[in-house]
This record gives C-alpha cells, sequence and structure tokens, in this order.
C-alpha cells in the first residue's frame, strides 16, 4: 500500500459520510425547489415575488443582520484587543466569559432574554420606574429584541475571529507607532484596525450569514408578526407543509450567502498561495 | 516602552469589560433565579429559595425522556464524530499543503448554515425513508460536529514533531504500529477537545432537531423550545439551569484537561 493510498484510506470515510448526509441533502434542496406538478418550474420563486409580503420579510431579515454584525463588529474589537492585550489570568476569565455562553445552547440563552424583555421584566420595570418610558412600553415582540438576543448569541463569534488576528499582531508595531506620536487611538486606528480587518471581515461574515439563517431566537422574542426568512422556512416545513415552496425560500437564502462567501473564500485562498 | 494607555481609557476599559460581562452573562443568571423562585410564574429577581421545580422537572416522562434521548444521541455523535473527524484530520495533515480543496470541503458544514441542510435531509430522509428516526439526527449532529474534531485535531498535529514518525518508520515500525504508538499519541488533545465540542454541540443543537422531530423524537432543546413557545414556566427555567450546569462542567473538564485559551483563539 502506497502512503498516498493510506491518506486516502483516512480521508474516505469522513468524505463519503459528508458527501451522503450533506452534499445529497443540499441537491435535493434544490431540485425540490424547481420541481412542480408537471416537470420543471419556476412559479415558487415567483410566488415569492409577487407581491410585497416575503420582499419585505427578506428585506427585514437582510437589515436585521446587518445592524446586528454592526454592532457585533463595534463591540467585538475593543473586546477582542483587550483580550489579547490582558495578562493570561484575565484573558482566561475573559475566555470563559465569551465562551461559556458560546457552549450553552441558543435555547437556554433566548430563554433568559424572554424574562429580562417580558413586560413585568427586569429592563422594562428599571425603565419605568425611573420614568423614562410610559406605562405601554413593550420590549418584547420588537426588533429591538431580536437585535439584543441575537447580539448576544452571536458575538463570542465576532470576538473568536478578531482574538485569533490580534493575538498574533506583533506589540511592537503599535510600540514604534506611540514612539514616532501617534496618540493611542491613532494607534488603533492607523495601526491595529487595518492589521486586524481580515480578523474582522471572517468575522462579520460570519456573524452576518448565521444572523440571516437563524430562527430560534427571532420567533421566541420577535413573535409571530415579526417574521423573518428562516423563521418563514421553519413554517412552511412543520406548519402548513408546503415543502416546495420552502425549498425555494431555502434556496433564496443559500444564493444570498453564497454571494457573500464565495468571493471571501477566493480572496482567502490568494491570501494564503 | 512608551506610556502605555493614558488613565482615562483604562477605567473606559474596565468598564467596558464590566458591562459585556453583563450582557453577556445575564441571560444564563435569569434562567438560574427563575429556577429557585417560589413564584409560580416566572419572575426575576427571584422571590424566596426552593427547588420545587428541579422536583418538578425531575418527575416529569416528557423532560426526561428527552434527556435520555438527547444523552443517547450526545453519546453516539460523540464517537462517530471523534472517529471520522480524527481520521480525516490524520489524513489531511499528511497532504502536501493546509487550506486545500479537501479541508476546505470537509470544513464546510461550519460555514454553511445548518438550516440549508436541515431541510434538504429531512426533504431526502423523507422521500427515501419515510419518518424521520433516531438514526437521522445521529447523521446529522455528526456532519455538524465532524468539523470541530477535525479544526481541533488538525490544530495539533500541526504543532507535532513529523521526523517522529519518519523515525519510526527507519526503524521499521509497520503502518498500524506507527499509528497507534505515534500518530495517536500526538492527536490525543487535540481529539479529546474535538470530543468534548462534539458531545456539546449534539447535547445542544437546536436547529437540525427541531427540522427531523416527530413526537417520538424530541431532544431536550426541543422540548424546552417547545414550552417557551407555550408558555414559559420555572419547571422549564429548573431544565435549562440544568443544561447550563452540564455546559460549565464541560467548560471545566476542557479547561483542566487541556486548557481554554488554546482552542479558543484557534
Amino acid at each position: 500500500m502506497t502512503d498516498r493510498r493510506e491518506t486516502w484510506l483516512f480521508l474516505l470515510p469522513g468524505l463519503a459520510l459528508l458527501v451522503v448526509g450533506f452534499i445529497f441533502p443540499i441537491a435535493r434542496m434544490l431540485v425540490l425547489s424547481v420541481q412542480g406538478p408537471d416537470g420543471h418550474t419556476v412559479d415558487q420563486f415567483a410566488r415569492f415575488f409577487q407581491d410585497t409580503f416575503y420582499p419585505s420579510i427578506l428585506w427585514r431579515t437582510v437589515y436585521l443582520s446587518a445592524l446586528i454584525t454592526a454592532i457585533c463588529a463595534a463591540i467585538g474589537f475593543p473586546l477582542a484587543y483587550i483580550m489579547a492585550r490582558s495578562g493570561p489570568r484575565v484573558r482566561l476569565w475573559l475566555v470563559i466569559m465569551v465562551i461559556l455562553p458560546l457552549m450553552t445552547s441558543v435555547v437556554v440563552r433566548t430563554f433568559g432574554w424572554m424574562v429580562l424583555l417580558s413586560r413585568s421584566g427586569l429592563i422594562a420595570s428599571t425603565l419605568r420606574d425611573f420614568g423614562l418610558v410610559g406605562r405601554s412600553f413593550q420590549l418584547m415582540h420588537t426588533e429591538t429584541a431580536i437585535v439584543l438576543g441575537m447580539v448576544q448569541v452571536l458575538l463570542p463569534f465576532m470576538v473568536l475571529s478578531l482574538l485569533g488576528v490580534i493575538i498574533r499582531l506583533d506589540p511592537r508595531l503599535e510600540e514604534a507607532a506611540r514612539t514616532m506620536g501617534c496618540s493611542f487611538l491613532q494607534t488603533m486606528r492607523r495601526v491595529v484596525l487595518p492589521l486586524a480587518a481580515p480578523g474582522l471581515l471572517a468575522g462579520s461574515i460570519l456573524v452576518f450569514t448565521l444572523s440571516a439563517s437563524s430562527f430560534v431566537t427571532p420567533a421566541l422574542l420577535g413573535g409571530p408578526r415579526i417574521e423573518v426568512l428562516a423563521g418563514s422556512i421553519y413554517k412552511n416545513v412543520t406548519q402548513t407543509l408546503d415543502w416546495n415552496f420552502a425549498a425555494a425560500q431555502a434556496v433564496i437564502l443559500f444564493a444570498g450567502i453564497a454571494l457573500l462567501l464565495i468571493p471571501y473564500l477566493r480572496l482567502g485562498r490568494r491570501a494564503h498561495g | 516602552m512608551v506610556r502605555a494607555v493614558p488613565g482615562w481609557l483604562r477605567i473606559a476599559a474596565f468598564v467596558f469589560v464590566l458591562l459585556a460581562a453583563i450582557f453577556m452573562l445575564a441571560p444564563l443568571v435569569v434562567v438560574m433565579g427563575v429556577s429557585v423562585s417560589e413564584s409560580q410564574f416566572v419572575a426575576f429577581p427571584p422571590q424566596g429559595f426552593t427547588f420545587r421545580w428541579y422536583e418538578n422537572a425531575l418527575g416529569s416522562p416528557a423532560y426526561l425522556g428527552a434527556f435520555w434521548l438527547s444523552l443517547n444521541l450526545a453519546v453516539l455523535v460523540t464517537v462517530s464524530a471523534s472517529l471520522l473527524g480524527g481520521a480525516a484530520a490524520i489524513g489531511l495533515s499528511r497532504g502536501r499543503r493546509s487550506g486545500g480543496a479537501v479541508e476546505t470541503f470537509f470544513l464546510s458544514p461550519l460555514v454553511l448554515p445548518s438550516i440549508i441542510f436541515a431541510i434538504g435531509l429531512l426533504m431526502l430522509w423523507s422521500a427515501v425513508f419515510g419518518a424521520t428516526s433516531f438514526y437521522a439526527l445521529w447523521l446529522a449532529h455528526t456532519v455538524v460536529a465532524i468539523p470541530y474534531v477535525i479544526r481541533t485535531t488538525l490544530a495539533v498535529l500541526a504543532e507535532r514533531d513529523p521526523f517522529l514518525e519518519e523515525a519510526a518508520r527507519t526503524m521499521g515500525a509497520t503502518r498500524l504500529k506507527r499509528l497507534w504508538f505515534v500518530t495517536l499519541p500526538q492527536c490525543r488533545p487535540g481529539l479529546l477537545a474535538g470530543a468534548f465540542f462534539a458531545f456539546n454541540i449534539s447535547f445542544d443543537e437546536a436547529v437540525l432537531s427541531l427540522f427531523l422531530r416527530n413526537p417520538n423524537l424530541t431532544t431536550l432543546p426541543v422540548q424546552i423550545y417547545g414550552q417557551l413557545e407555550f408558555s414559559p414556566d420555572p419547571t422549564v427555567a429548573a431544565v435549562s439551569t440544568l443544561m447550563i450546569l452540564i455546559t460549565v462542567a464541560l467548560m471545566l473538564i476542557l479547561e483542566r484537561m487541556l486548557g481554554l485559551t488554546r482552542f479558543a483563539s484557534g
């Protein structure tokens, strides 16, 4: 047996499982989305775009995901920088603070937000006590609730992608910038931020795709009236049992994500090779 | 070194980290608080202290059944993902360069949101086998867990001494002996970490389990989701707290055995 053949022997079982359990299902979804009672059809896609209902769901999905990504980047960058430049003990605690929520089920975390955001919950009652909001103030079942919950769910992905890059930066670069007369904030803007850009880009793409495709948190915090694309897919699969239409919506989501990912993957490969 | 960071910025950084910690951990603390509150409505801050809701949860056949299903599933997924992912990582580490097409393919379930392949798997399974079964969940969870095992194992293999295997070969060790005495011990920390992640992912996974669920196939996260959709109560908070505690235990073991920071910034 040659070494080459042995290498393939190691790879083959995993490859076979991925083809059967990952590639075939995606292919099946693509096929079902264009299947009609008599042959191929694009009726399901036409139905999606024929009135304003589904396009408005798509639009809400896109702008909520963009907002969530921007907030995650704004919080994640300073947090990752502080983590990278602190001592090992502090860093361990900060890593725990980020990873413990990440490793906890998304259902459980969303439950926590449901309690916090409810009408009698901590946030609403505190705001009412200070007289900042009226009696009818409501956070649950608003887009604000979705954004709050999703940022907490997805922030770890942003922080970890940034941390991986910032921790490898040579701190002497920052010292050099400071000796040359840059202020701390100028150093951040002119030296650290450009060098951390790959991590920021990777984290942003990850957060955007995950946010565009999640339905557990939006469904529980946004309620039935504020629908997002992934929630609409889930509803069509489990409640209305309209699988062809669900497949078409999944293809639209898939296409949007592929549009984001493919240029990024090609960029990454060029940087590697 | 130059005067590193201005004082006001240090204070600002401290306050910022504190707020971030509250933001990240508050949802978990709140769930734990609700689970020991005497009030029969979901309320925070808790009123009084009781373990009644835990007794309730542990006496509920629905939660117990879901727990056993999730535990069985997570253990089997850990085994299958570690075997297949570990083998794939060894194979990949022998390839000429990292970041090749095969590696990208193996890691693709990490990048592609699981909802897309969840819907496809449900449709494919229904067309071929009919109703979803335990095996469908096992397959689905193994697919999403494999990339984690591959990543942690590859990270460890990248730092190993490649000449060790070469030396074993020159000394006349057979393929099997080299694998057992050289490569596998080199993989061990990465494989272990990957196994913990695989267990955690399967035990907490909600998206695939929601798509593939049927009345006889309800995992613990799906059971909790159903209760939250219907009406949250302190019993579901007790179950959720137990899930948080399992995660904390897994993290402690991982930190003790291997160190968390090592795999956190990979």
